[in-house]
């Protein structure tokens, strides 16, 4: 899985004088965030060997598209430049930044690079054109084929010195591609690239569920007649039965050290909830309830666990010690809560809940308290996945009468599709990957 | 005993066919030595004996394939006789095909208890059949919780199925959540008729 890249990376220059201290981060996930305007123009061939014709508008296009995914920028559109992109020089003494400042846009990146016949050397620059500095600079150098490689790293640059953090372009998300009554696992990059087909059982496969080191994914499928419980290992494709119980058999969240998974069992009668132990095969009890109690999720630091019950009449998150003791109801606005997901941090918790007979993703504080609606659309939405840090929201909606994966930022702001697959129905429950060293 | 028969007829036929066979090889001697021919040569009664053995196997072989084929045809006739029972009670379990729930409900509507009351009574007198319960949701809400409600739904039928004494050992139940709607639309009607239990009656598997 993790793609070991050999190429070199210099700090070419980091210094942004006594600034770098008082760094003050914008709140991205503030509903009041506003983008970021950024402008960047054709790369600069640089070298005198030639390269593909079309590299110099490549790599501007491939970061303008990495930065626009994030959400957090606002690209300006290139027939609104001022200054003449072939001739134009990339260092901060070459540039007039009032072309830039001129046009709105408060970030501006130019780039070189050059082509020995066997290695790429790629510089990239962010500059704040208010005050005509160099915020960071980059170079890299490597194969031609590791091109997107660096554009991605220094994505991640650009978003650690402007918000404190890096993207999530290494991560993906596993989903369900329905078609009639068969339905399998696949995985996507973060930025929609690189689909792959994960299960290939001509039956119903559900509820993937990514193990912490990414290498597992868990899930339920009815290949063999029954819901029983699968992992398969991505690397060698094998899979294992680990559960296949009378009734259902479905695996949730993974414990942080990958060893025990939350599993409900449905073998004596009600859905109740379990830790499987994975090495011992043994089960623990958490839940005995008469009720529908599912979808188990630990909190990061494993040591609580919301789960969906529905014991006080209709389908509410409850939150538990990991231990199955101190249950409390977290959810109490509408008739059907459920589906929830830990952020990062521990500190929310994301949910589907009925509002207004339409489902939507909201997300409520651990405790309770500061519950926000993050989807208002026709479609709804269901099943929400964070992403591992915590600035995105995966889920599905019917939007547009098929049933697709979305991906939002935190504050519900910046909805963007992810592809589909050409000849499936529908496209369901998303799980998103912790981050996996892609690039 | 019939088959004895037909066991015997055969090996009769064998014997003759060795025997014209045997009469062959001599022939075919004949031409060399006339000592040898002497002594393979059957006596003229002997020839008579073997041809009027022939005859009367033949006879009883001709009678066992006679009866073979009635029987086959008895047989025929039965299994489509039975088939035509089987699908006329499958066709009876028509009628009880499906029974409907509310949003986020298991419980039995007065009219899905007049359906398992039929379906009950048909399996106490049909005890030759056995049954699945399927249980399903519309697809609103989530994939997990519906995988519940669809067992719930299903075993609530297999429940009051016992309860009015059918056995336990003769039905089993599945649910498939929301995975396997019968109408996809988006809207009321599509959502009932997808909150449902589909019961499928077979012949017990011997």
């Amino acid at each position: 899985m993790r793609k070991t890249t050999s190429f070199l990376i210099f700090l070419l220059i980091f210094w942004w004088g006594s600034a770098a201290c008082a760094k003050v981060y914008l709140d991205i996930n503030s509903p009041a965030f506003q983008k970021f305007p950024v402008a960047i123009p054709e790369f600069k061939n640089m070298g005198k060997a030639e390269v593909e014709d079309n590299l110099p508008a490549w790599f501007a296009d491939q970061l303008s598209q990495s930065l626009k995914i994030t959400g957090f920028f606002n690209i300006i559109g290139k027939d609104a430049f001022l200054e003449d992109q072939g001739s134009a020089g990339i260092t901060a003494g070459e540039i007039d930044f009032s072309n830039w400042s001129g046009i709105g846009s408060d970030l501006l990146v130019k780039g070189g690079f050059s082509y020995d016949g066997e290695k790429l050397a790629v510089e990239f620059r962010l500059f704040d054109t208010i005050e005509g500095k160099l915020i960071t600079g980059k170079k890299y150098w490597g194969k031609p084929e590791e091109k997107k490689s660096m554009v991605l790293k220094f994505a991640d640059e650009i978003l650690m010195a402007l918000t404190g953090g890096t993207g999530v372009f290494d991560t993906k998300i596993a989903f369900i591609g329905k078609k009639d009554n068969s339905s399998e696992i696949y995985t996507i990059n973060f930025d929609g690239s690189d689909l792959v087909k994960i299960t290939d059982y001509n039956s119903l496969t559900l509820l993937p569920h990514w193990s912490p080191d990414a290498s597992e994914i868990s899930f339920t499928s009815y290949k063999d007649g029954n819901p029983d419980c699968y992992i398969t290992n991505l690397a060698s494709g094998k899979i294992k039965k680990i559960s296949s119980f009378r009734g259902l058999n479905l695996p949730t969240s993974w414990s942080s050290d990958g060893k025990r998974i939350l599993i409900v069992l449905s073998k004596d009668g009600n859905e109740n909830i379990y830790i499987k132990h994975l090495d011992s095969d043994k089960l623990e009890r958490l839940t005995d309830d008469r009720a529908i109690d599912v979808s188990p999720a630990w909190s990061p630091d494993g040591r609580k666990i919301a789960f969906v019950s529905n014991r006080s009449g209709s389908p509410q998150i409850f939150v538990m010690d990991s231990e199955g003791k101190n249950i409390r109801r977290l959810t109490f606005e509408g008739s059907y809560n459920s589906s929830p997901c830990w952020s990062p941090d521990g500190t929310r918790i994301a949910y589907e809940g009925s509002s207004n007979g339409c489902f939507q993703i909201f997300s409520i504080g651990e405790d309770g308290d500061n519950c926000m609606q993050l989807t208002f659309e026709a479609g709804g939405g269901e099943s929400p996945s964070w992403s591992p840090d915590g600035r995105y929201l995966a889920y599905s909606s019917m939007r547009g009468g098929q049933r697709r994966i979305y991906v939002i930022n935190s504050n519900g702001l910046n909805r963007r599709v992810l592809p589909g697959i050409k000849g499936l129905d529908s496209f369901k429950s998303p799980s998103w990957s912790r981050h996996l060293n892609l690039y | 005993m019939k088959r004895n028969l037909i066991i015997v007829g055969m090996m009769v036929l064998i014997c003759s066919f060795s025997l014209i066979f045997v009469g062959g090889c001599a022939k075919e001697q004949a031409i060399r030595g006339d000592v040898e021919l002497a002594q393979a040569q059957p006596s003229a009664e002997e020839t008579a004996q073997a041809q009027a053995q022939a005859q009367a196997q033949a006879e009883a072989q001709a009678q066992a394939e006679k009866e073979a084929a009635l029987r086959e045809k008895a047989l025929k006739e039965q299994a489509l006789k039975d088939k035509a029972l089987e699908e006329k009670m499958l066709a009876e379990a028509e009628s009880f095909k499906e029974i409907y729930f509310s949003f986020d409900k298991y419980d039995l509507s007065p009219e899905a208890r007049d359906i398992l009351k039929n379906l009950a009574d048909w399996l106490l007198e049909h005890s030759d059949f056995e049954i699945t319960i399927e249980g399903h949701c519309d697809d609103r809400g989530t994939i997990a919780y519906n995988l519940a409600l669809g067992e719930r739904r299903a075993e609530a039928a297999k429940g009051y199925l016992t309860n009015l004494g059918v056995a336990n050992a003769r039905i089993t139940t599945i649910s498939y959540g929301e995975e396997l709607p019968v109408d996809p639309g988006q809207n009321e009607a599509a959502w009932a008729k997808n909150r449902r239990d589909h019961f499928i009656v077979f012949p017990k598997k011997q």
